[in-house]
């Protein structure tokens, strides 16, 4: 039984460890490929490691989850989905049973890193038809933040490129040819879970 | 030291009269030892399993990309995942009744890793999906009951996922020695057997919804190989191997011998005998195929060393299934898994030995002295003399293999077997202790005061062999 005790904690603490060590930024690979692919970005890249060890991709992180909700539209489909599975939940309007069967879901893509950063596609769907879709964690500040700006406006949204071709094969954006493709290439994967 | 019988009178080397007027069997030539390495390349290769299994989720991951709360326990929630399919995987493994491991890592062993990673396991699966309900509730800002709702209804194989999860709470609950206990041990077996469905059931899950694994690619077919290679391995463990074993040998009882009140041995005779690979100290799971017993199998060691015409098991009496052994009619087929076990002569490190016994955990220690170099001593543990099992055979052996032989009579507060249980103790009887391979069988208790003792007389873990059954 020691043994088994010793095991879990041996899980628990090399997941632990496992996380803290991917979670940290400005290790080795990111501190050589960022200054590297963006120079002009490096004010922006060397502040961020300086003050906390969570520098820009943190408040990239959270800035780009709360930047698509706003910008894509999706404030209609979460909305429409927590109140519909609310409902499931405290189950008392049972008599609604069709309901569930309208209810948009949404399905994530894999985190795609690429020469800038790395992004992630999560995409809408109601029913089998791809309804709205936007890229997360993308990186915001200088000439990458440009590139993801134009790629989202492009692919993203509800009248977006990917909603109205309803495929990964979409158009590479002139200027943002790797940024397209992390995104093609995450999008793909989300459909194919979808 | 005070020993009260006949049987019981301090050292022996043996009586005059061999067993039966059977000659002695001849020295075997120095079998091939069989070191932990064989051991220690299935620990390796278990090691290397678990960084494989995790590594797809190190490559994917972008260094810094876990920014919030959410990422960390989404991640986590993965690592754990991951373990936790390796891991099952693992423990069916073990419980295949590969010869390999059988050969190399012996049941206890192998049953002393399956219950430690078995708790790792249950506790690995649980953190994954409390993890992962956690992370992907607070990433679709939804309850987490709702995203409980939410998985089991938007996301393919998420049920049959929960159901499995299910099952392998329940079996783990059930494994927990104080729940065991409690339980008949026929409902704990069958419900230990559901845990094959959630091998079944949370297959699906890993490639429909697993980050790392629905992309084809190459950790996606190296999982998918992973799970086909465990499933050969049971087929070939649990049906093909013991068909092949049980077609060539063809075992029947041939007679059953009262050795005492309460133990009985069991001969069996059958083709090609000369041509299993037995060592003395392995066991078998046997299965006898009479209307009473033919759905149970248990593992008893054999009691003599493999002489190629006659294979015996040496029983006690002590519950229902051992009670309708003793009226087992001659002629009865017998249906054998093995040989396995790492408790034998091969796999000891020092030349010289020291056998101590308890009981009827004579068995597979009678069998061992029979290719054991001269030299060795045995103790025997017996709380009347009428429990000394295979008394004459061991004054036969004794004498015939240069083998002392000390029995101790008495119950465990007696002073005499108080006396020799105590590091002095069997310092005086055996001054070489330290530098013997200690074999022990017998009941849990004994074998347990026994390890202590030995620790505290200075005699190295790995010279230590244990056989018991009992977890």
């Amino acid at each position: 039984m020691r043994r088994a005790l010793l095991a879990i904690t041996g899980v628990a603490a090399s997941t632990t460890a496992l996380v803290v060590l991917k979670g940290a930024p400005g290790t080795s690979q990111a501190a050589q490929d960022r200054p590297v692919a963006e120079a002009p970005v490096v004010p922006g890249g060397s502040a961020a490691p300086d003050p906390t060890p969570g520098g820009v991709t943190p408040s990239a992180g959270p800035g780009a989850s709360a930047k698509p909700s706003a910008k894509a539209g999706a404030s209609r489909t979460p909305g429409t989905r927590t109140s519909a599975t609310a409902r499931a939940t405290t189950a008392a309007p049972r008599t609604t049973t069709s309901a569930p069967k309208v209810t948009t879901r949404t399905v994530t893509g894999p985190v795609v890193s690429y020469k800038y950063g790395s992004l992630q596609v999560r995409i809408t769907l109601s029913g089998t038809r791809i309804v709205d879709a936007t890229g997360l964690g993308m990186p915001l500040d200088g000439q990458s933040g440009l590139r993801s700006d134009d790629v989202q406006a492009r692919y993203s949204g509800s009248s977006g490129e990917v909603v109205a071709k309803q495929s990964a094969n979409l158009s590479t954006v002139s200027g943002a040819t790797y940024t397209s493709t992390a995104y093609k290439q995450s999008l793909q994967a989300a459909i194919d879970k979808a | 030291m005070t020993y009260q019988d006949i049987h019981a009178t301090g050292r022996r080397t043996g009586s005059s009269a061999p067993y039966g007027g059977r000659p002695a069997a001849p020295v075997p030539p120095g079998r091939p030892r069989r070191g932990p390495g064989g051991r220690r390349a299935l620990v390796a290769a278990f090691w290397l399993g678990l960084v494989a299994a995790v590594l797809p989720w190190w490559l994917a991951t972008p260094p810094g990309s876990l920014a919030d709360t959410t990422d960390v326990l989404t991640a986590a929630g993965r690592i754990t995942g991951l373990v936790a399919g390796y891991l099952l995987l693992v423990q069916v493994l073990m419980m295949s009744r590969l010869g390999v491991l059988e050969r190399w890592l012996g049941g206890e062993r192998l049953s002393r890793a399956h219950r430690d990673l078995g708790a790792t396991l249950l506790v690995a699966v649980l953190a994954h999906l409390a993890l992962l309900v956690v992370g992907y509730a607070r990433m679709e800002k939804n309850s987490v009951l709702g995203q409980v709702g939410a998985l089991l209804t938007h996301y393919e194989d998420m049920v049959s996922a929960f159901v499995a999860a299910g099952i392998m709470v329940t079996v783990g609950f059930t494994a927990v020695r104080g729940v065991r206990r409690r339980l008949p041990y026929e409902l704990w077996y069958h419900l230990h057997l559901t845990s094959y469905l959630a091998l079944l059931l949370g297959y699906g899950h890993q490639f429909s919804n697993g980050a790392q694994l629905y992309e084809p690619g190459p950790v996606r077919t190296g999982w998918i190989a992973a799970y086909l290679l465990v499933v050969a391995a049971l087929v070939w463990g649990r049906l093909i191997a013991p068909l092949g074993f049980n077609l060539r040998h063809r075992l029947r009882v041939a007679d059953v011998v009262a050795e005492s009140p309460d133990t009985i041995s069991i001969y069996l005779t059958g083709h090609r005998l000369n041509q299993i690979d037995l060592l003395g100290g392995q066991y078998f799971r046997w299965r006898f195929l009479n209307p009473g017993c033919w759905w149970q199998s248990h593992p008893f060691s054999v009691s003599a060393a493999g002489n190629g015409r006659w294979l015996r098991l040496t029983v006690k009496v002590v519950g229902g299934h051992t009670a309708e052994l003793r009226d087992l009619a001659p002629g009865t087929r017998v249906w054998a898994e093995g040989p396995s076990g790492t408790f034998t002569a091969a796999h000891r490190t020092r030349e010289r030995a020291l056998l101590i016994a308890g009981g009827s955990g004579i068995a597979p220690l009678r069998a061992m002295l029979e290719e054991l170099p001269p030299g060795a001593a045995l103790i025997y543990r017996a709380r009347t003399p009428a429990d000394v099992l295979l008394h004459n055979e061991l004054d036969w052996l004794a004498q015939a293999r240069h083998t002392s032989v000390w029995y101790v009579i008495g119950s465990r507060d007696d002073p005499g077997p108080r006396q020799v249980m105590s590091p002095e103790g069997l310092r005086r009887l055996v001054p070489d202790l330290t530098r013997r391979d200690v074999y022990l069988c017998g009941p849990g208790g004994l074998v347990d005061e026994a390890v202590r003792v030995l620790r505290r007389a200075g005699v190295p873990r790995r010279q230590i062999h244990l056989a018991t059954f009992e977890l």
